[in-house]
């Protein structure tokens, strides 16, 4: 355990030290979701729901977590490319410590993230007339711990198995992907068709669901329990599986 | 006086190299033992293998009496290591780099002693809230030795410590080196001679991942009739080729 918090530590001073985390994971979100409020408020608001700051900022937390799993990616990879780990290797530290080293900091970052952008979503909710729940605002911080862990696992994934350079590149793909088929700037449900059916095979779309009820506090089977559901489980068997890539590679680094 | 390493015939294969090849070596708590050889002769390998960073295909070796491959746990926290490449993280300070490897071993107030002494002991106080990234070869260099000292490791691996540094900051580090000396075992590898014959007590000379000669700068002239590391290492290693 001391030896995670250690390391932990280690990772989120290089995360917070990092710009490009700033600009990524608070101001990039943010300025997203400034100007798809300005959309919003330059559309008719009849049947066009998907701007309103209720929803957007939902998906803006999610699509803000997307970042966090590309920051994974970039800490674990460019470790493993450099010596670091060689000395770590030869330290006391157990996988685990590794494991958890990486993931609780990142786990913080996206909540605190999260938060910013909540913040935000307030302040805009002022400005736009719209009032959002305060109670509805403070769970959702809560309830997408479980997807900030199923990004984080996801970047360590990739950070494990792919390279500095390559690593950066498929998280890209994959924060685009997860964008459109996750419905975070356009109703997937509503698109129907092939997206839509990828966007059920995949956990982004619930994810993004799953933000969205949390903020009007609407506990429905299909709207909260079964994204929460499938949301939990991807993080779990993500995380479970990120673990085993990760030793294995130590493994074969001391073969 | 016991020995703080012991091999018997340690042998490293890779699918079609064997890097090291039968490597059999005693090394008497605090000794400095320099494993000297050009590129490829099996110095980074042997190291990795007595640190626990690579498993040897077959052989025996023991750190301070514990077998490398049946208590890598015990091994891992009585040993030091400064990799070839400068392994430092590179956002933290100097005195974060050093909090972090001395809370991987050391308890909490005993971390924060070992790391002022540290600093101290390595003249790191100008830099210690500067970031690693921002440091000169050299003190990256020094760094990364803190660092691999800071846990209080009874044989401390130098791999090419003074790689690609200047003159200067070589002779800087291998004072630093040579004021480690009464602490701990060192094992360092190079392939500098003057390096070698400066710190070392005993030398080992090794090619294609086999021990050619073991002993100290007299004993390999006499064995050798040559004068100067230089000409013994040629000697032996042309002679053995």
């Amino acid at each position: 355990m001391k030896n995670t918090m250690v390391f932990a530590k280690r990772n989120l001073l290089e995360v917070f030290r990092d710009p490009l985390s700033w600009i990524f994971c608070i101001a990039f979100p943010i300025v997203m979701l400034v100007i798809m409020s300005i959309v919003n408020s330059a559309i008719p608001k009849e049947g066009m729901t998907l701007f309103r700051i209720d929803n957007l900022a939902g998906g803006i937390a999610i699509f803000g977590q997307m970042f966090v799993m590309l920051f994974t990616a970039i800490a674990v990879a460019k470790d493993r490319s450099g010596a670091f780990l060689t000395r770590l290797y030869s330290s006391p530290m157990k996988s685990s410590n590794f494991v958890f080293g990486y993931i609780l900091p990142m786990l913080l970052t996206a909540v605190i993230q999260v938060i910013v952008s909540l913040i935000a979503a307030v302040v805009i909710s002022f400005i736009s007339d719209y009032s959002l729940s305060i109670g509805g605002l403070l769970f959702t911080v809560v309830a997408v711990i479980p997807s900030a862990l199923m990004f984080s696992a996801i970047g360590f994934l990739f950070g494990a198995l792919f390279n500095e350079k390559a690593a950066p590149g498929i998280c890209s793909i994959i924060i685009s992907l997860g964008a459109m088929v996750g419905g975070i700037w356009f109703d997937v449900e509503g698109v129907g068709g092939f997206m839509y059916k990828i966007g059920r095979c995949l956990p982004f779309l619930y994810a993004t669901k799953l933000a969205r009820a949390a903020i009007t506090l609407d506990f429905g089977v299909k709207e909260f329990l079964i994204p929460l559901g499938v949301v939990v489980f991807a993080a779990i068997v993500l995380t479970v599986l990120a673990s085993i890539v990760f030793n294995s590679k130590m493994r074969a680094d001391q073969r | 006086m016991g020995y703080a390493i012991r091999t018997e015939k340690l042998v490293k294969q890779y699918k079609d190299k064997t890097a090291v090849d039968g490597l059999t070596l005693t090394v008497n708590e605090g000794e400095l033992i320099a494993l000297l050889g050009v590129n490829g002769a099996g110095k980074t390998t042997t190291v990795k293998m007595l640190t626990c960073l690579t498993k040897p295909t077959d052989g025996k070796a023991e750190i301070m009496g514990h077998d490398i491959m049946k208590e890598p746990d015990e091994v891992k926290r009585l040993v030091g290591v400064s990799p070839q490449d400068t392994s430092v993280a590179e956002n933290l300070t100097v005195k974060e780099n050093l909090e972090f490897m001395a809370g991987l071993y050391l308890s909490k107030d005993k971390a924060d002693s070992a790391v002022a002494r540290t600093i101290k002991a390595f003249g790191l106080e100008e830099f210690s809230g500067k970031k690693a990234k921002l440091l000169s070869g050299g003190w990256k260099r020094k760094l990364s030795i803190a660092m691999a000292i800071i846990g209080e490791p009874k044989v401390l691996f130098l791999d090419e410590p003074t790689l690609g540094l200047d003159v200067l900051a070589r002779r800087q580090l291998w004072r630093e080196i040579e004021a480690l000396k009464k602490d701990m075992t060192i094992v360092l590898t190079t392939h500098y001679m003057e390096e070698a014959q400066a710190l070392a007590d005993r030398i080992v000379i090794m090619s294609e991942g086999k021990v050619y000669a073991v002993g100290t700068l007299a004993e390999l002239e006499k064995m050798t009739g040559k004068k100067g590391l230089e000409d013994v290492f040629v000697s032996i290693v042309e002679r053995m080729e």
